[in-house]
């Protein structure tokens, strides 16, 4: 209790802190909606570009941008989730008139779309580190609700100590380079 | 005429339904499978969102208007997980994310009028602030898996940025 109260009194003075790298992109961008591989190689941030809000992915800590094969297009993009050595990239895109949800296998190439009961519109995601499932809040009739899938049928484990998944993808071009 | 023998219609049923079961089995392979008994407990829960899935733990913010709370599910289980400490009557949760071993939670809130950025361990019960360094109000976190560095959106002088924090 001593070391919890020690804790709890700590003035953050504890914690190393720096901002993310920047992107390369030109002016003074907004960027949310941060998440990171569960071995921190990797960052997938959302932002504001002409062509709508969109996911870029980055090596941690250098900043270089990684291309994305399936995303560009799809815009605005939301909410974006990485497994554990950054092979699965989980978001929410548009594709057509829908709100959809999207698993990039960054490994195969492959992308996976998540069909939805009912007509309910997915609003946030997140994955789980290894892949196995994913959690989708979900609104339907105004009202929001999480649901849990499994996804051990689609996607291999991406477990701790596996192979990352760095390069790959399209090439860089202006939005989700 | 006679027509086939016995023995061959039942084989041909058998190739039918071999058949169909495949084909439905290709199809069925590539739906995500919804978790049935957790789902149900979840929709018990009432309104849920901002969920954040690691390990066996699933978090998220259960409730709606000034009554909201951090949940912490134990998905094998499916039961929910005591947070002592956490959940406040003055604090209004805005994210949450969990680490692997559900040991720690962030939490972005909001109480007294401030947004702020806590660390909860639970094993400890404890709650300790992350300031932002420089001033700025955060809002959505996300915890690395195995809860050594998150990452939160700050919002400073009108812009959102992403802040890394490593965690002790």
């Amino acid at each position: 209790m001593a070391l919890a109260l020690a804790l709890a009194g700590c003035d953050g003075g504890l914690f190393n802190r720096r901002s993310a790298a920047p992107t390369g992109f030109l002016g003074a961008q907004n960027r949310q909606d941060p998440a990171l591989s569960g071995n921190g190689r990797l960052l997938a941030t959302v932002i504001e570009q002409a062509g709508g809000a969109s996911v870029v992915l980055q090596e941690q800590p250098g900043g270089q941008v990684i291309g994305l094969r399936h995303l560009r297009g799809h815009q605005p993009q939301s909410s974006p989730a990485l497994s554990w050595n950054g092979r699965y990239l989980a978001a929410i895109l548009q594709q057509g008139p829908n709100r959809v949800a999207m698993v990039e296998d960054r490994g195969t190439g492959n992308l996976i779309r998540l069909p939805l009961p009912g007509a309910s519109v997915p609003i946030r995601l997140s994955l789980a580190p290894d892949g196995r499932r994913i959690a989708l809040e979900l609104v339907e009739g105004g009202s929001s609700r999480v649901q849990v899938f499994d996804l051990g049928g689609q996607l291999e484990p991406d477990q701790p100590g596996g192979l990352a998944v760095l390069g790959g993808g399209a090439p860089p071009s202006e939005t989700n380079r | 005429m006679r027509g086939p023998s016995p023995r061959l219609r039942q084989w041909r049923q058998g190739a039918c339904l071999g058949a169909i079961t495949t084909l439905l089995g290709g199809c069925l392979g590539g739906m995500p499978m919804p978790m049935a008994g957790l789902n149900r407990q979840l929709e018990m829960a009432g309104t849920t969102h901002d969920p954040s899935l690691s390990g066996r733990w699933l978090a998220l913010i259960q409730g709606r208007g000034a009554r909201e709370q951090v949940m912490l599910l134990d998905m094998e289980r499916q039961t929910p997980v005591p947070l002592p400490g956490l959940n406040r009557s003055d604090a209004q949760p805005i994210s949450v994310s969990v680490d692997s071993t559900g040991e720690r939670l962030a939490v972005v809130r909001q109480r007294e009028g401030r947004t702020e950025l806590v660390l909860y361990r639970r094993s400890l019960m404890s709650l300790q602030p992350i300031p932002m360094q420089p001033e700025g109000v955060p809002r959505r976190v996300n915890l690395r898996a195995d809860g050594r560095q998150l990452a939160v959106e700050v919002s400073r002088d009108g812009l959102w940025q992403i802040d890394l924090v490593d965690l002790p």
